[in-house]
């Protein structure tokens, strides 16, 4: 009986073991490989040069990152710019507006919504977005925005359904219910106590929410943030369906473009040469060090007891 | 005083116009989903296979098995090695300097865009293998579940007060009987809800399938072959040029957010579950 | 304390010379005294002085944890339970532990008292209903769950729980049973129930039990240890300790806890 029992306990302890250093052996192996596979495009065009190139020129052999670099950085930011003031909506309502017996209901439609997987709001876009972009928005902008000066060469654009615009708006809309969650559960972490004590002194609701709330949880919502560009920088599915996939650089709004993940999936199988599929190698080299900047980031801001 | 009840009505406003129009889209996704999807899905969706392009009619039988396939494999490959890893760290490791840092490494590769694990699996397995694979694409997706299983596990497990291991170790059990007996047995409900929801996460995923499992006309269910997936289907279809496809890509749409929606849904019954007992 | 084993009756346990260390904190000093066989010790004293820390030692508990380090020794008969030579599994079928809260485990309720009966091989299925059967009676809780065995445990009262533990602790026949503060959650009617039991079971094993209960202690024990700072100040039969202490710091604490 105890020879079994030592036994099993050996061989459990060590298979444990593996698996969990198993993660750790992946990582280090996901960036050898990024970058080993990396270095011709990196010997050839030289990193820096690289990453301020916009020849993306398959014909030629010869790649720069600038175009779909431009295009992950664009898509996010306008994204970010219009999904996070919503997302922060949707959690300030949730957590201090909403009457209680909607506050479970409504927060657990938008943690569905974060599951719905990216490809299905992709394909959204492509089929319903993106034509109504092109019939609506276009001709508002064109007939607006794009009469202004020097900005209004950037709203220009006409007959396309798919472009960095509406690129940018599919993944707004899939990144808000994530953020909101995550943003949610950030501003929960107020002690009652606190809010409280602000209304005792007179503060009205939104004094409370916005000194407050805010102040505490700031650094839980900057994470949330962060962790949400992460996810945005790094979305393909979202993306590919409606950005264009055209390898140059976007004059406008309204120009069809490409974004690293766009890039990758579209012409990986397809590289013909072995530099076109080192620089695609390079692309997500650096979409790797991004994305991993952010994660560092935003694990030093969002203290994770607001997960449990 | 005024400014201050004009500030706070426009503060809240604002809020909850935002929370409107975002509730709007999100509402407005679902109901054409439900509308342009349920319109196309019909049986021969479910049991025939693909025709060639241009043909009226098809269906996706052979894509909805493949992705069955490689999610079905993906799930043996990721859950025992996410469930020992976690075991791992819970029991063992606790709170040692090595364990943290693998904590936090997991944490991180939740958040590793999915097309970087595609391209990893495709130079680690496909290219040695000299081709695209079921395989590969159980690799992929196996490697995105593993971080989550792990964390949740880890916790899962620590949430376990230590006066019933130590109980178990009193009656002189050896450290398997108290992990896989006691431990285990008292988070049941919670594992079984982690196993859903790492499920309903690789469901639905597309790029790391992209260069893995690749996509196939020939039905073969192979493990050392490519494979026809919902995903990739619905992709290539809807980027096509035919209304045919066009339609089988809304049906595989609805189908595969109707079955992510399911395993989420009933991993939050579990969860629901574990905290009434 | 200078070494003391006057007790009228065999001899059970014997602690020599015994000092605990928790990595380098010194928690139990220089302890020397023994325990007769088929009674009950109590361990009083107050929070931090090491009751619960010496309660602990009897089935090496300490050994789970990394950093803790006994020196001296501690003889079960004639064995000294520190060797590292021990078989800790073979000890704590010989030494039983009751915890400080109920720690049912989440299975039915056979299968928890079956539970160390398994582990120490029993597989017939007779042999298993009888000495589940015969443990539950022992603890007093028969009649109370024989027409649910298979049934959750957890699903039991505190009270119930906490004896279906003792059930459990007895099923594996040890000759010592260690009680941690074992009624500290419980309401007084469960308290006294598990007292009783305490009573009744001391008639076969040895029993040592920590409590912060001093009428607790009176009621039950026949020896007192009282602790102060992992040090032993007085070690004598419960009725003289509680009437005439001999020790000032002794007189102190009862007087100031009890009465």
């Amino acid at each position: 009986m105890k020879k079994k029992f030592v036994m099993i306990d050996f061989f459990l302890k060590h298979i444990s073991m593996f698996f969990a250093y198993f993660v750790l052996l992946v990582i280090f192996g996901l960036f050898l490989v990024l970058y080993i596979n990396s270095k011709d495009a990196i010997n050839h065009f030289g990193f820096f040069s690289f990453i301020t190139s916009n020849v993306w020129s398959p014909a030629f052999d010869k790649f720069g990152g600038l175009i779909a670099l431009i295009g992950t950085f664009l898509t996010t930011v306008i994204s970010a710019i219009i999904a996070i003031p919503i997302a922060l909506g949707i959690a300030i309502f949730l957590v201090e507006i909403c009457p209680n017996f909607l506050k479970t209901p409504i927060g657990i439609a938008i943690e569905l919504l974060a599951a719905i997987p990216s490809v299905i709001y992709g394909f959204w876009g492509l089929f319903y977005l993106g034509p109504l972009i092109e019939k609506y928005v276009q001709p508002l902008f064109n007939a607006t925005l794009a009469k202004l000066p020097i900005v209004g060469q950037y709203f220009y654009g006409y007959s396309s359904s798919v472009s960095l615009f509406t690129a940018s708006v599919v993944l707004a809309i899939m990144i808000i219910p994530f953020t909101a969650a995550l943003t949610r559960d950030a501003l929960k972490i107020t002690p009652d106590l606190l809010k409280e004590s602000a209304y005792a002194l007179g503060a009205t609701k939104w004094e409370t929410i916005s000194k407050v709330m805010f102040r505490y949880s700031k650094g839980a919502i900057i994470g949330a943030v962060l962790i949400s560009l992460g996810r945005a920088i790094g979305e393909t599915m979202a993306v590919t369906f409606v950005i264009g996939n055209q390898d140059s650089l976007p004059t406008s709004l309204m120009s069809a473009t490409t974004t690293v993940t766009a890039t990758i999936a579209n012409e990986f199988t397809e590289a013909s040469s072995h530099l076109y599929l080192s620089s695609m190698y390079l692309l997500a080299f650096i979409l790797f060090l991004l994305s991993f900047l952010l994660i560092i980031g935003s694990k030093m801001f969002f203290l994770r007891k607001v997960r449990d | 005083m005024r400014k201050r009840k004009i500030k706070n009505y426009i503060g809240l406003s604002i809020s909850t116009i935002s929370a409107f129009i975002g509730l709007f889209f999100l509402l407005w996704i679902i109901v054409s989903l439900i509308e342009k999807g349920f319109h196309y899905v019909n049986w021969s969706v479910f049991t025939q296979n693909a025709v060639s392009p241009g043909e009226e009619g098809g269906g996706l039988k052979f894509a909805i098995l493949g992705q069955l396939e490689v999610v079905g494999i993906a799930s043996l490959l990721g859950i025992p090695t996410g469930i020992l890893g976690g075991i791992y760290l819970s029991e063992y490791g606790k709170d040692s300097f090595l364990s943290n840092v693998i904590r936090n490494v997991s944490d991180a590769m939740t958040s590793i865009p999915s097309i970087i694990i595609g391209i990893f699996v495709y130079a680690l397995v496909v290219v040695p293998m000299g081709g695209f694979s079921v395989l590969a694409g159980s690799i992929a997706l196996a490697l995105l579940m593993i971080p989550i299983v792990i964390s949740s596990i880890d916790n899962m497990l620590r949430l376990v007060p230590n006066e019933l291991r130590e109980a178990a170790y009193a009656l002189g059990a050896p450290k398997y009987i108290v992990i896989f007996k006691v431990v285990a047995k008292e988070a049941i409900v919670g594992i079984v809800s982690v196993i859903l929801l790492a499920i309903s996460r690789i469901l639905g995923e597309t790029a790391p399938l992209l260069f893995t499992s690749f996509n196939s006309n020939f039905e073969s269910y192979k493990l050392n072959k490519p494979i026809a997936t919902l995903t990739v289907t619905m992709y290539d279809y809807a980027m096509g040029p035919y209304d045919s496809w066009h339609h089988l890509a809304w049906a595989a749409a609805i189908i595969l957010t109707f079955s992510v929606l399911l395993f989420n849904i009933a991993s939050r019954l579990f969860s629901y579950w574990r905290f009434r007992r | 304390m200078k070494y003391i084993c006057k007790i009228d009756g065999k001899q059970k346990i014997e602690v020599r010379n015994f000092n605990f260390y928790y990595g380098n904190k010194l928690a139990l000093k220089d302890l020397n005294f023994c325990i007769k066989e088929n009674t009950i010790v109590a361990l009083i004293g107050p929070s931090g002085s090491g009751k619960t820390t010496l309660a602990r030692c009897f089935n090496r508990m300490h050994d789970l944890y990394p950093n803790n380090r006994y020196e001296g020794e501690i003889f079960i008969d004639n064995t000294n339970i520190l060797d590292p030579k021990i078989d800790l599994i073979e000890l704590r079928d010989r030494v039983g532990m009751v915890f400080q809260k109920p720690t049912a485990f989440p299975m039915s309720i056979f299968e928890n008292i079956a539970f160390g009966l398994k582990l120490k091989g029993i597989k017939n299925k007779t042999e298993l209903k009888d000495k589940v059967e015969k443990a539950l009676k022992d603890a007093a809780l028969w009649d109370e769950v024989k027409d649910r065995l298979d049934k959750l445990a957890t699903n039991l009262s505190g009270g119930q729980q906490q004896r279906l533990c003792i059930a459990r602790a007895i099923a594996v026949d040890p000759e010592v049973l260690v009680f941690d503060e074992s009624t500290a959650s419980l309401d007084p009617i469960s308290t006294s129930k598990i007292e009783d039991l305490m009573v009744e079971l001391s008639k076969k094993l040895t029993i040592i039990a920590v409590t912060h209960n001093l009428q607790q202690a009176a009621r039950v024990s026949e020896y007192t240890l009282f602790l102060l700072d992992g040090e032993a100040i007085e070690y004598d039969k419960t009725n003289i300790m509680f009437t005439n202490p001999k020790d000032k710091k002794t007189q102190d604490y009862i007087m100031g806890r009890f009465g």
